[in-house]
């Protein structure tokens, strides 16, 4: 254990500028929704009303956590946003141990640290403590913003602890995947899997008998009841559990090489298979497990919206001030609900076409696109092989999307045309997401550098514009140069097609103009 | 310059600069067809950069580029099928195997000698089935390598290819080299090791500063630097100081030590004999020493190319 002390205070240095991001995002969740909720519920008459409208929505209760929840205001928050604080929470600790256990072993930067007057063990001691110190102050931000925005000492205690909790138990269930496992994506992996299933679990249990609930760390949280019950045993399950995991990962740690891990990896292809034989195919190649976890995501997003759609007309009802927040209004309630839901998809589809646009520059400064170029590879080829995947990637993430939401809702509704219906919707944004792509290529070809920079406040202009074009009142020529305001809202509009042709073309201008810049430019860092 | 075929390379005067920075100053370098190369200078010397103009990464600022009959930046494409390149520090795609990089990068360029390939496997000793990303920096090394020698590319260019390489692998690296070069093949051979540029090299060229300093055989680079003597005569040595090419001179008694331009070697040897010389030692020098003296911050020489 020898120098864990001065790990910690370097680890703590490392994780200076991204560790506050994920405190701030977890916290910003809580307050929002305390403040929502006591806004939009705070009256008993409101809190009961939302009780019969949630109580009989399967889907809601699947996404949120048991309906016992809905029992007090402060319950009700817990109920909108634990298990998303817990999802952050966890994965926030997945990747601080990862990062400083088994991905310093693999870089090799591990090594360095341990040839110094550096114990076997303080590298884990101190990732360890690390995440415990991020998880206490999680714990007491929680506490401090849900006291802060008026609800009871107790319940926001309680409610911090437990996020707490479940953070050390996944920091604890990632040092032991960290010694399992040789590479560190491997490790990641297996504990995000676990992470999902305790969420899957817990929807499980919450719509049924509750029992499966009780396999799930997130279940445990929740079945604290914070503001309801105010039960703290459950939090004893947590350290438990904690403190085994921990315990395993430190016995396994004593056991094995530097470097090593329980698992072998299993050995690869020793021979390209017939078809990685393009450019393009190894794009996919290389993209496909990114494309993979954004289109899964955005499709998840589809059926937590779609669940609620048949709901929306009833919660209106009974509560006309977010009626505001649609643009048609209160009539055609669901449709403009639809129209909103699936703008906000395509602005995430726009940054999942940025981060693989990106890729072209990443591959640049790598050396790895130099690798490619000096073989007999045009630079047009190899751009198209890289935006082929950004561009038909989008299209995948839109399709799963109206999927998505055209599944849940088409059964709410028992309507099965909600399908194609909302896989249609979805794709009207496609011009428009494609024109975010377009726009990277352009600083693509011309500055590259800044590309990065640049395209991503592309993609947050739009997003400022799409969500608080009125609240700000910008004025016409600021929404004017967003592509998505020029997107017909449909299903609440008709579909109009010239405004989308004149998107694609000028998007397919921008790529020939980018395509312009990347060929007489110098290829390299 | 006489060349009995067509140079497989050839720069004039070659420039190029990122922003403020001159990475190339009016380089010069010829690279006769079917001879290995040595492509030599200290780090940050422009060698890389140079070799990034010959593939058609970098646009040029000025000066004339020449490669296997075509133009770099126009016909990289068709010329790419005719070459084959390992750069100096290969971070390959870390998801994917060896093996399926070397396929990969082979397809891209237009096909491989799959017998020379899985020949190369064997002698580099390389486990073509593991990640790259948990390959050490020599096995890195090795599968861009691979996938150069296996091809049949008339023009290799190697940038530092051995670097990482343990003495074993590297001797490896040499007979692969040697046996390219037998096939009448072009190599440019970017490289530090000595050893290795003086067992693989038909002619090296020096370059400092992004031009080029030294050029020809190594026996006419070693022409152009001093042999260090000890020479002890009958008579006491006088009158060598005023020989020109002479330097560091030292006299006791009978006892001289000096160092000569190589050039002016005969004339210090007819001054000698009739003093009656009753021993001499010569040393030659070192390829170390001939390198030190371009690559140190002393002698900032002009371009002085001969051959």
């Amino acid at each position: 254990m020898t120098g864990t002390l001065p790990l910690l205070r370097f680890l703590l240095r490392r994780e200076r500028i991204a560790l506050p991001w994920w405190l701030l995002g977890a916290t910003l969740l809580v307050l929002v929704q305390s403040g929502q909720s006591q806004s939009l519920y705070g009256s008993p008459e409101a809190l009961a009303k939302l009780r019969q409208t949630i109580g009989g929505n399967t889907a809601a209760i699947a996404m949120n956590g048991p309906t016992r929840l809905l029992d007090s205001i402060g319950g009700e928050v817990v109920f909108e946003v634990f298990a998303f604080v817990a999802v952050v929470v966890a994965l926030m600790n997945m990747f601080l141990v990862g990062r400083h256990t088994r991905a310093d072993e693999e870089s090799g930067r591990g090594e360095l640290i341990r040839s110094a007057r550096v114990g076997r063990h303080a590298p884990l001691a101190a990732a360890l403590a690390l995440a415990g110190l991020a998880d206490l102050t999680v714990g007491v931000l929680v506490f401090a913003v849900t006291t802060g925005t008026g609800l009871p000492v107790a319940g926001s205690a309680l409610f911090g602890a437990a996020i707490a909790g479940i953070g050390l138990a996944f920091a604890a269930l990632t040092a032991v995947a960290a010694q399992v496992f040789e590479n560190t994506r491997a490790a990641y992996g297996v504990v995000a899997l676990v992470l999902g299933a305790a969420y899957v679990l817990r929807a499980a249990g919450d719509v049924g008998d509750g029992s499966l609930s009780w396999a799930s760390p997130i279940g445990w949280g929740q079945r604290t009841f914070p503001y309801v019950g105010d039960r703290w045993w459950p939090l004893l399950l947590m350290l438990g559990v904690s403190v085994l995991l921990g315990a395993a990962a430190v016995v396994l740690l004593g056991g094995r090489d530097f470097g090593a891990g329980l698992v072998r990896p299993r050995p690869g292809r020793a021979a390209a298979s017939t078809w990685l034989r393009s450019t393009c195919a190894l794009a996919w190649r290389l993209q496909r497990g990114a494309l993979a976890g954004w289109a899964a995501g955005i499709g998840l997003l589809g059926v937590a919206y779609g669940s609620i759609g048949d709901s929306i007309e009833q919660y209106v009802r009974d509560n006309p001030q977010i009626a505001e927040f649609f643009p048609g209004g209160a009539a055609d309630i669901v449709d403009a609900y639809l129209s909103l839901t699936v703008g906000l998809s395509a602005l995430l589809t726009a940054a999942y076409g940025v981060t693989s646009a990106l890729r072209v520059r990443a591959e640049e400064t790598s050396g790895r696109a130099e690798a490619v170029l000096a073989t007999a590879t045009s630079r047009l080829t190899w751009l198209a092989g890289q935006l082929s995947v950004a561009l038909a990637g989008s299209a995948v993430a839109l399709v799963a999307f109206g999927l998505g939401e055209g599944l849940a809702y088409g059964m709410t509704v028992s309507d099965a045309g909600q399908v194609p219906r909302l896989i249609g919707v979805a794709l009207a944004y496609l011009p428009a997401v494609w024109s975010i792509i377009a726009v990277t290529v352009l600083f693509l070809g011309w500055v590259p550098r800044a590309a990065a920079a640049l395209a991503w406040a592309v993609v947050a202009y739009c997003t400022v514009v799409a969500l608080f074009a009125d609240s700000f009142d910008l004025p016409g020529w600021a929404r004017w140069a967003s592509p998505f305001a020029h997107v017909p809202r449909v299903p609440l509009d008709d579909l109009a097609v010239p405004p989308l042709l004149v998107i694609g073309l000028s998007a397919a201008a921008l790529v020939v103009a980018g395509y312009a810049g990347l060929r007489r430019r110098d290829i390299g860092p | 310059m006489t060349m009995s075929t067509e140079a497989a390379i050839s720069i004039t005067a070659l420039r190029k600069s990122f922003g403020a920075t001159t990475a190339l100053d009016g380089l010069d370098l010829q690279v006769a067809a079917g001879e290995v190369h040595g492509f030599l200078g200290p780090n940050g010397s422009g060698k890389t950069t140079t070799i990034r103009v010959l593939l058609g990464l970098l646009l040029p600022d000025g000066g004339e580029v020449r490669m296997l009959g075509g133009d770099p930046w126009r016909d990289a494409v068709a010329l790419h099928r005719r070459l084959t390149y390992v750069p100096g520090d290969v971070t390959p795609w870390p998801g994917i195997t060896g093996g399926e990089v070397i396929d990969l990068l082979a397809r891209l360029r237009g096909g491989l000698n799959r017998r020379r390939r899985d020949e190369l496997l064997e002698q580099f000793d390389l486990d073509p089935r593991k990640k790259t990303r948990t390959y050490s920096k020599g096995n890195r090394q090795k599968v861009a390598l691979i996938a150069a020698l296996a091809s049949d590319a008339e023009l290799l260019l190697l940038d530092e290819p051995t670097a990482g390489l343990d003495p074993l692998m590297e001797s490896v690296f040499q007979r692969c080299v040697l046996q390219v070069k037998r096939q009448g093949r072009t190599v440019l051979l970017s490289s530090h090791i000595l050893a290795e540029v003086e067992a693989l090299c038909d002619r090296v060229s020096i370059i400092r500063l992004g031009r080029t300093v030294e050029s020809g055989t190594l026996a006419e680079l070693r022409h152009l630097t001093r042999t260090s003597i000890a020479v002890e005569t009958a008579e006491p040595p006088h009158g060598i100081d005023a020989l020109p090419g002479v330097y560091d001179l030292v006299v006791e008694d009978h006892h001289a030590r000096f160092d000569v331009d190589t050039a002016q070697l005969d004339a210090v040897v007819r001054r000698l004999a009739p003093l009656g010389v009753r021993s001499m030692t010569s040393t030659p020098p070192t390829l170390e020493e001939l390198f030190l003296r371009h690559y140190g911050d002393r002698q900032a020489a002009g371009p002085t190319v001969t051959s």
